[in-house]
């Protein structure tokens, strides 16, 4: 009975965990697809998040909702930034080149913030204290918000995406860019409202994951790696395949730690990785690799 | 004056030069055809109308204003639609959300406006009709080509530029398109028709005009251009043009 | 003209080592020696140490990424693995410094290798992302195994070898041997883009898809680049180890892993001599900072922010990093040496003609992309020593053929042969090797490369009959430049040619292969009357008496009626007609498939 209950703990918090990594591979995902570019900056997105929070919250000492709001719309400002400074200027020159740009961004944002805020990890309050209590399982009110918030933007995106008009041309943007433009369609536009979108998803898991994790200078990279690895586990470019895989690497590295070994915690999504990598190289929900001339 | 005019415009695609000094009219109401062999610079006079090109040197004129230095967003907002070579479907959005975004360049329409136009459309094309939820990817040839024309007709186009519509369709399928077309022109729409296909192009133009290695070659009337040895030179190599059919 | 201002980076190495080398090769061999002449701190020589073993490390980078085009981002794990295998084989297991020094590297290489098989054959956003995800893997390893790795407290004492029983436990003599051991490496990088590998790596960067239809195994090619690269890196890490006497897992964590990138994209990726500036300068530039008036001390806090910002300003304004700079100024003050053109021999071309079998035979081939019949059971035979065109009007799966054929697409049904061999299921490569040769519709040269270094690398396919040897490769690339009349323009960057004279180094590649059977992908495209004039004439001089095989696409009928032997016409993915030429751009069918059908209710 208690090894249930053990068991429906670790899960519940390896879901709550997985859809940080999913609410990150997601903004990563709609990246790749509309510039076809990989952000490596896309885990400091979130770490910025915190630390939105953390200056507004703590800094100001501003109500919790009222920072709340401010740090999603400075991630927005921040992705508009970001467009413009590190992905314009590169665009037509390949990805090598625009991936390093990215990785120099997330190393100006870490050392950046380290100058702003010093090395100490910084902590968030949960937005809603206490939990809820069933039987011998405790369900930390943080992972609830977590997981409610996250099903909530799936849901929001579903719908923006499938059932709004500017969605269909984000969509169309990422499918054919020079039709695009034929039809009339900004697509530089389209893509800054790619950027901000992501960074406003990024900031949101920060934010949301602060409370659990520490608010530090490296959070940003080991989330974002746990992200690119949803990405290629759930099939590269694809939206469910983010969120799937995500969810699956956050309750696989939680049981992983709970039974094999806490300090390699780190590790066991990349050995999915690798896994996936040598059997199944398109992901789950990927299309094979395709052969191109 | 000339609905559109291309004033010796030369143009390079990639590193090639593509248009050596291309002079062209369309005025309104009719239905231009620009002819010519593969690599002649047909596609690449379309993208450099539509913007999606920049003429290296010359003028192009739309309506009495120059358009060479426009982006393409800008130039399909005065009202040329571009309906580009392979039809270019967007493959993930249905048929009629593909139809929709034709008309991005019009700004944002009322519901029942946007309802409505699209019905009108499907009665256009009853072909692609029955597949108004199906993904771009999954029709046929023909049916995609439908999809790309109408798509290009809900921008709502004073000239509508056609890029081999008829290309890698069945015999019977082409026939059907170029009856569309006819209707499309009856209506009262400007058409530039780019074809391989010169039977069929010359059989709804008003004029045409033949290109060659990038260089403007003939002009004429349909019949004037169906009897002209170069003509079928252009396509066929000298040989097959001395040879009575 | 522009040809002028191109590069002469390849021809005879001696040139090259001219003038200014001969100031920089004392001067280099003098600044080991520094600590001998004069008291310098201990500060100094470490800073010295580090940055001569960090540039053996971005020397590895160069191979990787200025060479082969691919990105490492775990180069700080295999500059650990070098580390920690002299500091296990010396502290734990008391073996000798140069044997574990030799262990060190031998896993380092290993580690490379098997990265490499893995992500290689994906591409380049896989392999960003497994590369980091391995360095942050060997990072928590090196934390986390305690037992083996002493863990965070990192691993002491590590002792100083001895080289012929001279102890170098001396600082000095240790540095002298460090530096020694970087310039015989400068040596060997500066020296692998002119090997064989080495062109191929650039190749690979340039245009994979171009480099694996001349015949170059770009998987092998690619792989190799990583086990270079990691190897140097082991050779980094394992003198680090000795001359520190100290390591711990920080030194080889990630952040170390982007400087080592940023050193080399400072520096330029494109030369072992950027590596070394973008190395030095990166070393310095804290200490430098640090010297700095007290009112900018707090840039000294924002150094790695501003580091990170340097990255992006170096990619969008200087993407061959300093020494690129330096090295094209350099370039417009010299006057190019013009090419010595007499004693070219003639291109060797001939193919004995020993049966009447074809040369190329297609039996029931067949392409899908998913329902579309791109090409839809097609039979075709060519015949030894002919030239045999393939037409037909847009989309009707010509160029789908020719790739099924090369090899770019594997065919869904149906056999290839060649020569008598079946090579339906061979590596585009492979068949290269076979002695098929190929031209692109969208010319797919090498561009950063010169015109001699391109068709070189052509005449390097595998089972080419010529000598082995560089002298011989180099020649038969002259005769084919030769033979399309540009060994005048050796030595100009493929860039800055004109289209026209692109298109023909493209054909003297193939041709530098000494192929059985020329496919040409539309080689007149792009051309003007004049250039198609000389295109033709070049095709019969290609064709007259050498028993080689043409297949050819175009869409010139003027073109491929004056030098085609035999046509087949695609429609449909299907052959509609095959003969000689007058027969076939007479039938009926063609001319429809070309003019179009009549309207069926006459004109509107």
């Amino acid at each position: 009975m208690e090894a249930l209950a053990n068991n429906f703990q670790v899960l519940f918090q390896g879901l709550a965990l997985g859809s940080i990594y999913a609410l990150v591979a997601l903004g990563f995902v709609l990246i790749i697809r509309a510039t076809n570019v990989v952000n490596f900056a896309q885990g400091d997105f979130a770490m910025l998040g915190a630390y939105m929070m953390v200056a507004c919250l703590v800094g100001a000492g501003l109500p919790y909702w009222l920072s709340f709001l401010l740090a999603l719309i400075g991630m927005g400002v921040f992705g508009i930034l970001f467009n413009y400074g590190v992905y314009f200027p590169l665009r037509h020159r390949g990805f090598l080149p625009v991936l390093i740009s990215t990785l120099g961004a997330s190393i100006f944002l870490q050392n950046t913030v380290l100058a702003i805020f010093g090395a100490q990890p910084k902590r968030l309050d949960n937005v809603i204290q206490g939990g809820v209590q069933i039987g011998s399982v405790f369900l930390d009110s943080q992972y609830l918000v977590i997981l409610a918030v996250t099903m909530l933007m799936v849901a929001f995106q579903y719908f923006f995406f499938e059932h709004t008009l500017v969605g269909k041309k984000l969509q169309a943007t990422s499918q054919d860019k020079d039709m695009a433009r034929l039809l009339g369609i900004p697509v530089a536009l389209m893509i800054a409202v790619t950027f901000i979108y992501s960074a406003v998803l990024g900031g949101l898991a920060g934010v949301l994951v602060g409370p659990v994790l520490f608010v530090s200078i490296g959070m940003g990279s080991i989330i974002a790696l746990k992200a690119f690895a949803a990405t290629i586990i759930g099939g590269f470019g694809d939206v469910k395949g983010a969120i799937v895989g995500g969810i699956f690497i956050g309750v696989v590295e939680s049981f992983a730690a709970y039974y094999i070994s806490v300090p390699y915690k780190d590790a066991y999504a990349f050995m999915m990785l690798f896994l996936v990598l040598v059997f199944r190289p398109q992901g789950f929900f990927g299309e094979k690799v395709s052969e191109k001339a | 004056m000339a609905l559109l005019e291309l004033r010796n415009v030369a143009s390079y695609y990639g590193n090639v030069q593509a248009l050596r000094g291309v002079s062209l009219r369309v005025e309104q109401g009719e239905v231009v055809t620009l002819l010519g062999a593969n690599g002649a610079g047909k596609s690449t006079a379309l993208r450099t109308i539509s913007g999606l090109l920049r003429p290296a040197s010359g003028e192009i004129w739309f309506e009495g204003r120059p358009i060479h230095d426009m982006a393409a967003e800008k130039i399909v907002r005065l009202g040329i639609s571009h309906v580009p070579e392979g039809r270019r479907i967007f493959p993930g959005l249905t048929v009629r959300e593909n139809i929709m975004l034709g008309t991005s360049n019009r700004g944002r329409l009322p519901k029942k406006q946007m309802d409505e136009e699209v019905a009108r459309m499907f009665e256009v094309f009853p072909v692609i009709k029955p597949f108004g939820n199906a993904l771009g990817w999954t029709l046929s040839g023909g049916q995609q080509q439908m999809l790309a024309v109408a798509r290009g007709l809900m921008a709502r186009p004073k000239l509508l530029l056609l890029d081999e519509p008829s290309l890698g369709l069945a015999p019977l399928i082409v026939q059907q398109l170029f009856a569309t077309i006819r209707e499309i022109h009856a209506r009262g729409t400007t058409i530039l028709l780019v074809e391989q296909n010169a039977h069929m192009a010359l059989s709804v133009a008003n004029r045409g005009y033949v290109l060659e290695t990038g260089e403007m070659r003939i002009e004429g009337s349909p019949k004037e251009l169906l009897g002209n040895d170069e003509v079928r030179a252009a396509y066929l190599g000298g040989h097959a043009a001395a040879t009575p059919r | 003209m522009r040809s002028q201002e191109s590069s002469r980076t390849t021809l005879s190495p001696s040139r090259r080592l001219s003038a200014w080398l001969l100031v920089l090769i004392p001067a280099a061999a003098a600044v080991p020696l520094i600590p001998y002449a004069t008291e310098v701190s201990h500060f100094a020589v470490s800073m010295f140490m580090q940055t001569v073993t960090y540039a053996i490390a971005v020397l590895g980078m160069v191979v990787v990424l200025g060479y082969a085009g691919q990105i490492n981002l775990a180069q700080a794990a295999f500059f650990g693995f070098g580390a920690y295998g002299v500091a296990l084989g010396t502290v734990s297991y008391g073996l000798p410094f140069w044997v574990s020094f030799a262990m060190g590297i031998g896993v380092a290489a290993i580690a490379g290798g098997i990265l490499g098989l893995t992500t290689l054959r994906l591409g380049g956003h896989y392999l960003a992302m497994i590369t980091i995800s391995f360095q942050q893997i060997f990072d928590l390893v090196a934390v986390n195994w305690i037992a083996l790795t002493h863990g965070p407290d990192g691993i002491a004492g590590i002792p100083r070898p001895s080289l012929f029983s001279y102890e170098l436990s001396d600082d000095r003599a240790y540095l002298l041997l460090c530096t020694l051991v970087l310039y015989g490496l400068i040596a060997l990088v500066w020296w692998l883009p002119q090997t064989r590998l080495g062109r191929a790596m650039r190749g690979v960067r340039e245009n994979e898809l171009a480099a694996e239809v001349i015949g170059v195994h770009t998987l092998r090619v690619k792989v190799t680049a990583f086990i270079l690269c990691a190897t140097l890196g082991g050779i980094g890490g394992g003198l680090y180890a000795g001359g520190f006497a100290y390591i711990s897992p920080d030194n080889f964590n990630f952040t170390r892993a982007v400087e080592f990138l940023s050193m080399v994209l400072l520096g330029g990726a494109q030369s072992p001599f950027g590596a070394v500036l973008g190395t030095t300068l990166l070393i310095l530039l804290p200490e430098w900072l640090k010297e700095m008036p007290p009112s900018l001390q707090f840039i000294k806090d924002v150094y790695l922010a501003i580091y990170g910002l340097a990255v992006i300003l170096i990619m969008v304004f200087m993407p061959e990093g300093l020494w690129g700079l330096l090295r094209n100024g350099w370039k417009k003050l010299r006057s190019p040496v013009p090419v010595d053109t007499t004693s070219i021999p003639k291109l060797e071309l001939d193919i004995p003609v020993t049966d009447a079998t074809p040369l190329l035979k297609l039996e029931g081939m067949q392409k899908f992309f998913g329902g579309l019949r791109a090409v839809d059971g097609i039979d075709l035979e060519v015949g030894r020593g002919t030239v045999h065109a393939l037409i037909g009007p847009n989309g009707s799966g010509k160029t789908t053929m020719l790739n099924v054929v090369n090899g770019i697409y594997k065919p869904t049904g149906g056999r290839i042969i060649i020569d008598g061999q079946d090579v339906s299921q061979k590596a585009p490569h492979e068949r290269a090797g076979h002695g098929l040769g190929r031209t692109f519709q969208n010319i797919r040269l090498f561009p950063a490369m010169s015109a001699l270094e391109n068709v070189i690398v052509g005449a390097q396919r595998d089972n080419n009959p010529i000598e082995p040897g560089r002298p011989a490769l180099r020649m038969r690339a002259m005769s084919a430049l030769q033979f399309v009349g540009l060994a005048d323009k050796a030595d100009a960057i493929v860039r800055s040619l004109p289209y026209g004279h692109q298109r023909l180094v493209e054909i003297a590649r193939a041709l530098a292969g000494h192929p059985k059977l020329l496919l040409l992908d539309e080689p007149a495209a792009g051309l003007n009357q004049t250039e198609k004039m000389e295109l033709v004439e070049l095709l019969r001089r290609l064709r007259s008496g050498h028993g080689l095989t043409i297949f050819l696409i175009d869409h010139d009928m003027g073109l491929v009626e004056k030098i085609s032997d035999r046509i087949t016409v695609l429609n449909f993915g299907k052959k509609i007609a095959e003969g000689a030429p007058q027969e076939v751009l007479r039938h009926p069918e063609v001319i429809a498939a070309y003019l179009g059908e009549e309207p069926a209710n006459g004109v509107a």
